[in-house]
């Protein structure tokens, strides 16, 4: 957790709310409150968490609700399935940032985009490439093909260049990322590591090195292996692929150090105070176990972690327990008495899921006690459109 | 072509659970293959991605990459990618490149540096194991009558499977041009293999369901069952009409309640009668939404897993499901009526 989060005090909030078991817990409470400051003041927010657990909705509720305090937002979501196009009601989204116009409350703005990887990686060699011929080389290239549409961590990767990209154009107060899952989120933090790794691969061009290179210092006390790699390498792959994947090894030269400095610069805006992490998870064992490991993992690289959101909470009203006698005397009893007992097993069984879930979830809160969180309670319809992303906000800030 | 459960489990030798991300793949691979076991066949669950789910689902301490038995008549694996580089490239005689590089470093770099080759390696050794044979026995003797794939989420799950494919139109020539042929020849059998879709009865979940099945007959890889998990257990459907009118006025109902003794004052029944419309209304959006994926569906059974309590977190309650996924009852029956 960033030190300005835990110092700064919630200004200008409502009163936090307490769960439907009657117990305020403080967690409940300041995660309404933490989360309204987080869209305020806010620059950057990343929203993260394993599959299905409502990111999306959640990242797109977010970003409505700051475009709705006034501020002039965009939501960008790097999830290949169009879900956020279909919770904001739109159709398609594209490259760039397009308006959400319909329905708008109040003097901000709401744009949205989804990812397009391999533009983006187009883009992005378009910048560093020496000339036009080099950029032909590599888009041409069938091994780069394939690679900037599947290659592990890319997706990752072009999205925060994406997200640089938009924040350097200065056009947006807030913009609001909807991650892929957890793990593969996690890719990103690695990615501009991954990548060097990829495109400074000593050991890769030693195995397609053609012989004059064995010259170079590190290659040095390997060049005997080399050619005896090459030809493993050869025998494994069928020489074709090898052909390409050395041309584009070649095609990248003298573009390694822009990549490299434009990744770290990445890497430094998702460490700046102005960036907030939400970590987005439902009260499942396994959703809540890598809501954990990624809460872990950024305080690891010290990341500014802004809030836990726990989506599709289940809670039961405050009903009496019923003595075993009467509940007995119910179900024998006339079809009126027989339906409220089945009504109580109901209700027993809600509030046995709901304790369930606190447990879970209190259990998360105690391994990160600086966490503040916020339960969303099930919601009876699906999100999909502006007045549904309105009523989950209602819960993100209550 | 409608495929029961029950033949499923019977003859398949491959299952590959696959669905959107928190849909419970990891919960249904398990109860799938404790279904089997429980009908007699040697089972293996396999995951990829490093998740100890399985180890978590089970209660176990982490899966590695050696096989080992995870429940009743149930063996478990997690895939290691550095492993599988090792056998691998021992397969081809590259053990002394290994000496120069760790294999570490070898598998990180060969994973960030060749699109699909981690793929590659995982696919095949899950097609190893698929393959392998009993010590001595005759070809027709498989070590395991069947192998259960936790996969990767639908988004990549074409990707995934075909990674062999994709590298091999690069390489038209040498070992992965054949691995991949193999590989592709168990996958598209649906004699041998079938893709389970794992969905949950909410929105975007059977919309994804849907494009996942569309994707999956654009790759000619054999569909097999939707598993809708989580379905809420509908206890008061037929009593709609009735509790309507107690909603209007719930005087019968707090009469029933004195009656009985059970103590129950007018806010705790608004409570419940809230409650009963809350639950009302899900079960009707559910059943439209398992209309829909029916619908979209005309391949496979759309089979329902209930919603259980707590979770499920033990082996206890993966055989809890395992029994709605195959009914102890011999005979066949359309699993479309299996029903929670």
């Amino acid at each position: 957790m960033s030190p300005s989060a835990a110092r700064r005090p919630a200004p200008g909030t409502r009163g936090g709310r307490a769960t439907s078991r009657g117990r305020p817990r403080r967690t409940a409470a300041d995660g309404g409150s933490r989360m309204d400051e987080v869209v305020r003041s806010a620059r950057i927010v990343l929203c993260c968490g394993s599959g299905g657990v409502g990111k999306t909705s959640t990242a797109a509720a977010l970003a409505l609700h700051a475009a709705e305090l006034g501020r002039r937002t965009c939501v960008l979501t790097i999830d290949p399935a169009r879900r956020l196009a279909q919770a904001l009601g739109l159709d398609l989204l594209s490259n760039e940032p397009r308006p959400v116009a319909r329905d708008l409350r109040g003097s901000g703005s709401l744009d949205a985009m989804m990812l397009d990887m391999r533009r983006t990686f187009d883009e992005l060699i378009e910048r560093y490439a020496r000339d036009a011929e080099q950029v032909d080389r590599i888009l041409a290239n069938r091994f780069y093909q394939r690679v900037s549409s599947t290659l592990a961590g890319t997706q990752e990767y072009m999205a925060m260049e994406k997200l640089y990209e938009l924040h350097e154009s200065r056009r947006w107060e807030l913009l609001v990322v909807d991650t892929p899952p957890t793990r593969s989120a996690l890719d990103f933090l690695d990615a501009p590591e991954n990548l060097n790794d990829l495109l400074d691969a000593r050991v890769f061009r030693l195995l397609i090195a053609p012989a004059q290179r064995i010259g170079r210092g590190y290659l040095r006390g390997l060049g005997l292996a080399t050619t005896a790699m090459s030809r493993m390498v050869r025998r494994i792959t069928g020489s074709e692929l090898l052909a390409e994947v050395g041309e584009f090894f070649a095609a990248f030269e003298g573009m390694y150090d822009g990549f490299r400095s434009r990744a770290q610069r990445v890497y430094d805006l998702l460490k700046d105070p102005g960036t907030q992490f939400v970590v987005v998870a439902t009260p499942d064992e396994p959703a809540l176990r890598e809501a954990a490991f990624f809460a872990g993992r950024l305080a690891d690289d010290r990341m500014p972690l802004g809030a836990l959101v726990v989506n599709r909470v289940h809670r039961a009203g405050p009903v009496p327990a019923v003595p075993a006698e009467a509940m007995a005397r119910l179900a024998g009893g006339s079809g009126t008495a027989r339906l409220l007992a089945d009504l109580l097993d109901q209700h027993l069984a809600l509030a046995a899921l709901a304790a369930a879930e606190q447990r879970r979830v209190a259990a998360l809160l105690d391994s990160v006690p600086s966490l503040a969180a916020v339960q969303v309670p099930l919601l009876a319809d699906d999100v999909h459109d502006l007045p549904g992303l309105r009523r989950l906000g209602a819960h993100l800030f209550a | 072509m409608a495929v029961m459960v029950s033949e499923l489990l019977d003859r398949a030798r491959l299952l590959v659970v696959t669905g959107k991300g928190g849909t419970g793949k990891t919960t249904v691979a398990g109860a799938i293959a404790m279904a089997a076991a429980g009908r007699g066949r040697r089972t293996l669950v396999v995951e990829v991605e490093g998740r100890q789910g399985l180890a978590g689902l089970f209660g176990l301490r982490p899966l590695d990459h050696q096989e080992r038995r995870v429940a009743k008549g149930v063996m478990g694996l997690s895939v290691d990618p550095e492993e599988s580089l090792r056998e691998y490239l021992g397969r081809y005689g590259a053990a002394p490149l290994a000496r120069l590089l760790s294999w570490a470093r070898l598998t990180r770099f060969v994973t960030a540096a060749a699109p699909g080759l981690g793929d590659i390696l995982l696919v095949g050794k899950v097609w190893e194991v698929v393959t392998r044979r009993r010590p001595g026995g005759a070809a027709t003797d498989p070590f395991y009558d069947l192998v259960v794939l936790d996969a990767p989420p639908t988004g990549r799950i074409v990707p995934f499977l075909r990674a062999p494919e994709t590298v091999a139109e690069l390489a038209r020539v040498g070992p992965i041009r054949n691995q991949a042929e193999r590989v592709r020849k168990l996958l598209d059998d649906p004699g041998l293999t079938r893709m389970v879709l794992v969905c949950l009865p909410e929105e975007l979940p059977v919309t994804e369901t849907l494009e996942s099945a569309s994707l999956l007959r654009a790759a000619r890889l054999p569909l097999g069952p939707v598993v809708v998990n989580r379905v809420t257990t509908d206890r008061l459907g037929s009593r709609a009409t009735k509790l309507a009118r107690l909603a209007r006025d719930p005087e019968p109902l707090a009469e029933a309640a004195r009656q009985a003794g059970a103590g129950l004052d007018a806010a705790a029944l608004a409570v419940l009668l809230g409650e009963a419309r809350d639950q009302q209304r899900r079960v009707a959006a559910e059943r439209r939404l398992l209309r829909e994926l029916r619908a979209g569906l005309p391949e496979g059974p759309v089979i329902e897993l209930p919603l259980l309590l707590d979770g499920v977190t033990g082996p206890d309650a993966v055989a809890e499901l395992a029994e709605r996924l195959a009914p102890g009852d011999p005979a066949p029956r359309p699993a479309d009526r299996m029903r929670a």
